[in-house]
């Protein structure tokens, strides 16, 4: 049953803190980095993962942080990183020459095959994807 | 030369993402956090449909999926 928008926006939940998330995050990221590349066990922990988080967030199930209404004009720094990335990323993608010129994918692909340093992305991402659903 | 360019530039701008949101978290700073960022682009709405939401949301999945299970 979908919940009132207003409760679920003003009460917090008992679980939502960091000391409750933080581990389960952590055990989710741990368990993630064990299964490697173009497994099915991978891509069903994506999916289970990253859909619960989905359904989280587009619910109102998770107390959210306001969202602010107008954004300045400092913006626009945002997109001298995301422009350089952008560009490189397209010219690598494009020219498709392997190793000599490689994608950004593919230059992380032997460092996520060390299941510490694959823990630690699947912990980012999914700190991150936490972020995104409380705002 | 190549290599080292995309290495070089990938490095820089990751660098440059990292600067700009230290940036955004000095006291009355201008510019918005990436979290803030991505705040304004999720309000979007068409009609009931959280379009905003749902595309942020999409693309931080597919990420994930195409480094962490592809």
């Amino acid at each position: 049953m979908e919940q009132p928008h207003e409760i679920a926006m003003d009460v917090p939940r008992a679980w939502d803190r960091p000391v409750v998330t933080v581990p389960v995050l952590a055990c989710l990221s741990l368990v993630g980095g064990q299964f490697p590349s173009f497994s099915a066990q991978a891509n069903i922990w994506t999916l289970g993962t990253g859909g619960a988080l989905i359904w989280l967030g587009l619910g109102n199930r998770v107390q959210r942080r306001p969202a602010p209404r107008r954004l300045g004009r400092g913006t626009v720094w945002w997109l001298l990183p995301a422009a350089l990335f952008g560009v490189l990323e397209g010219a690598t993608f494009v020219m498709a020459v392997g190793d000599e010129f490689p994608t950004f994918s593919r230059l992380a692909d032997p460092l996520l095959e060390d299941q510490l340093v694959r823990s630690a992305a699947w912990f980012a991402w999914l700190a991150a994807f936490w972020g995104l659903v409380r705002r | 030369m190549m290599r080292t360019l995309a290495i070089s530039g990938f490095l820089a701008s990751l660098v440059l993402f990292a600067a700009v949101e230290w940036a955004a978290r000095r006291e009355g700073s201008r510019i918005p956090s990436l979290g803030d960022v991505c705040a304004y682009v999720m309000r979007y709405e068409v009609g009931p449909v959280p379009v905003g939401r749902i595309g942020v949301f999409g693309f931080w999945w597919w990420l994930g999926w195409h480094f962490l299970a592809r």
